[in-house]
């Protein structure tokens, strides 16, 4: 039953091109960088961050798939792992953080002074 | 149009709008749910790519890991976020036109440089295959990741945990 | 090469696992040794650092490549391997002292600095995106979590959480341009890029787009105007050793993925790439001397100066060829050696409650201590590009460089910099010289890895700078093959 609904999907997956994968990333990583510019909390600038790499992974997948092969997958992969042990970092110095200064808005933190 | 070219446009809409309202909800916890269905989305997208196992990764990590982990700093520091701050820099109009500049760059820059890709070879995934590459040719990085993440862990629990008041 | 592991390959590694090995056992030990007698963990880290120099020495002038050719021994990467090395184990040693008056001494602390270097010499090595990336990140990851380990400390907290933030979004465009690389050539490995981009290929815009996303990624690793914001305020909340991590190595090491990417995979864009350098070199060396005359506190002012600094490195990237590429990699040692003493410096200067961060508390320090500040005036003539110093040879070989390949107008403005430098430099000679002691100035007594540390770094000063010859030569030989 897998076999055929890849065969299925396998066949029809032709008729979305590649372009349109590249824009909708591109659309996912401005989107991110607008994010990581106006907003002012820690966390969403972490979430914008996240977003940004969405999008790159998405593009791996990609050309990947386009190129025929499987190091973009692999590249995906590794990338997921460093994001996920950021994240968890970012918890942490968010906690140690807070139990300092009961505020996580980047603003009070003056990220662009100097 | 095919099934698949109207479901990867639902889909793709589904997901720009999500990632639209992470960046702009007012509500920080509406931020997270929306970078949920952001994360689904692009998963969904995987599945359409034929990488089944990175969806799932996706899935576990992204939407069970780390937005659970985001919701955690969320819930710990949300006596502050809930206070009328001001959440948004003052230059949104500004931004709206860099956003957009950014998104036509990489675009145009996509399209033109990627115009001659034509369509993708047969599909020849298999998981198994993946995994058999992270244990030959990418051991060092597979490897090299494990020390990462051992740092990472490390650093966690040094940060987070409580200072015991004098040893 | 589909074999999982096999011995050749992993020899060729040795010394990063020998690194990493030592880094789990101090760890382990963390949890053996008392509170309070932890210096020994820092003793034991430098031994494991020594340790790991004499397994690399073993790779002299070797060239060979390992793990399916995304791992590359040559000169180059042993180069720079024992840079971040001896870099290291200065760090550590600076540590030792400053963990104890902080009263946070700990093993993880060690540890992390080590892993901190495991990430630069996986940098040093790569030749593949991938290990690139991941040294990189193994790297930041060390650093985002040791600039918050004074966690009582809110400056060192919003240190980290501003250096964990910008990393990210840097990290996410060097991907961008990764991505891009990827999916035109289908390719990960630099010299698998360089072979598949063709003539034709080399106007393509997604690769111009690439270029930038990975110029302005580096630049914000290696701290480049305009991608320097975050720079000040991470390096004056970091613990004052960390600062030292950061400015001394972490940059050096984003300085060499730099260097290979852009000369090895994309070398055919030179022309657009040393006009793209061109410009951040200009703005980050005037910037950062510019706003380093109105700073008061050192770590601040160091910072700005390192910047300038790095405008000077990315003179010999503009340069290019072996000229300014060996002028380059001579002026990271140089670099290293200057910043490092002046960081072990403002740790010296920690007594009781001064913590000897502004410009003021090295007033009368001549009489406090003449030897300390004639060791700070040797460091600070280096840092101004003075002779006898090796601040001066080193920048003399860059600007050499420069002029030779007919960058003049850059050259002149290096030039007019490093007079401006002399200015902000001089503020603290004379602070020490000229004004008296505060009356509440305690006697310095500089710990003993402390000593260790300033004497290393005033001799090497003072050596490379009478005796250039074996640094040029050894600067030279190590880029042989690189392209």
């Amino acid at each position: 039953m897998r076999g055929a609904g890849c065969g299925v999907r396998g066949a029809m997956t032709g008729t979305v091109p590649l372009s349109a994968y590249l824009i909708l990333s591109a659309a996912l990583f401005a989107i991110g960088v607008i994010g990581v510019v106006i907003r002012r909390n820690a966390l969403i600038i972490f979430m914008a961050i996240e977003l940004m790499l969405n999008a790159v992974n998405l593009t791996f997948v990609a050309f990947s798939k386009f190129l025929g092969s499987m190091d973009g997958q692999i590249i995906v992969f590794f990338v997921m792992a460093v994001a996920a042990a950021e994240v968890a970092l970012g918890l942490a110095i968010i906690i140690a953080l807070y139990r300092n200064k009961e505020s996580v808005n980047v603003d009070d933190i003056n990220l662009l002074k100097g | 149009m095919t099934v698949i070219q109207v479901v990867f446009f639902l889909v793709a809409a589904f997901t720009t709008a999500a990632a639209f309202l992470v960046v702009l909800a007012k509500n920080i916890v509406h931020c997270a749910i929306a970078l949920v269905f952001t994360f689904f989305g692009v998963a969904a997208l995987y599945v359409l790519l034929d990488a089944e196992f990175l969806a799932a990764v996706q899935v576990l990590l992204y939407v069970g890991g780390i937005t659970i982990l985001l919701l955690f700093a969320i819930m710990l520091t949300s006596r502050i976020s809930a206070r009328g701050v001001r959440v948004m820099n003052e230059q949104v109009g500004m931004s709206a036109v860099v956003v957009f500049a950014i998104f036509a760059l990489l675009a145009i820059a996509s399209l033109k440089g990627f115009a001659l890709v034509g369509s993708p070879p047969p599909a020849s995934y298999a998981t198994a295959s993946l995994g058999r590459l992270l244990l030959t040719t990418y051991v060092l990085p597979f490897e090299a990741v494990s020390i990462l993440l051992l740092a990472a862990m490390v650093g966690a629990i040094i940060l987070a945990r409580r200072e015991r008041e004098k040893d | 090469m589909t074999q999982a592991f096999n011995m050749a390959d992993l020899s060729t590694a040795l010394p990063e696992v020998v690194l990493s090995l030592v880094a789990m056992v101090i760890l382990m030990l963390d949890f053996i040794v008392p509170k309070g007698r932890r210096d020994w963990l820092g003793y034991l880290s430098v031994l494991g650092v020594l340790l790991t120099l004499m397994v690399l020495c073993r790779q002299w002038g070797a060239t060979q490549s390992a793990f399916s050719g995304q791992y590359l021994i040559d000169p180059f990467a042993l180069f720079f391997k024992i840079l971040f090395l001896a870099s290291g184990g200065l760090i550590i040693l600076m540590s030792i002292g400053y963990l104890r008056g902080e009263g946070a001494d700990s093993g993880e602390f060690y540890a992390l600095i080590l892993f901190a270097t495991l990430g630069m010499m996986l940098m040093a090595s790569a030749v593949d995106l991938l290990i690139l990336y991941i040294g990189l990140e193994t790297m930041s990851i060390c650093i985002y979590v040791l600039a918050g380990f004074l966690k009582r400390e809110r400056r060192s907290n919003e240190a980290a959480l501003k250096y964990l933030l910008m990393g990210g979004f840097s990290s996410a465009i060097i991907l961008y341009g990764i991505v891009m690389l990827y999916g035109l050539t289908g390719a990960t490995g630099l010299k698998e890029i360089a072979s598949t981009l063709t003539a034709d290929t080399l106007s393509n815009p997604a690769l111009i787009l690439a270029m930038v996303m990975l110029a302005a990624g580096f630049g914000f690793k290696i701290a480049a105007v305009p991608f320097h914001m975050y720079i000040p305020d991470v390096y004056e909340g970091a613990p004052t050793p960390i600062t030292a991590l950061l400015a001394a190595a972490s940059e050096i090491a984003g300085l060499v993925i730099l260097l290979r990417v852009f000369l090895v995979a994309i070398p055919g864009l030179q022309d657009r790439w040393a006009l793209l350098f061109y410009v951040l070199s200009l703005l980050t060396m005037t910037v950062g001397n510019v706003v380093a005359i109105a700073q008061s506190n050192i770590k601040r002012m160091l910072a700005y100066s390192s910047i300038a600094h790095i405008g000077y490195l990315l003179i010999g990237v503009v340069a290019g060829r072996e000229l300014g590429i060996s002028a380059t990699l001579l002026y990271t040692v140089v670099y290293a050696l200057m910043t490092l003493g002046a960081f072990a410096m403002v740790i010296l200067l920690c007594v009781g409650e001064v913590k000897g961060e502004r410009i003021d508390d090295f007033a009368g320090l001549a009489q406090r201590s003449p030897m300390a500040a004639a060791a700070m005036l040797i460091l600070l003539l280096s840092l101004a590009g003075v002779p006898p110093t090796a601040g001066f040879v080193g920048k003399l070989y860059l600007f050499g460089a420069a002029i030779e390949r007919g960058y003049i107008l850059l050259a002149l403005i290096a030039v007019v910099n490093s007079a401006i430098s002399l200015f902000y430099y001089m503020k603290v000679a004379v602070a020490m010289y000229m004004r008296d002691l505060p009356p509440a100035g305690l006697a310095l007594s500089p710990s003993r890895p402390l000593r260790v540390v300033l004497f290393v770094t005033v001799v090497g000063t003072l050596a490379i700078g009478i005796y250039p010859g074996p640094f040029l030569d050894l600067a030279k030989s190590s880029i042989a093959g690189l392209w």
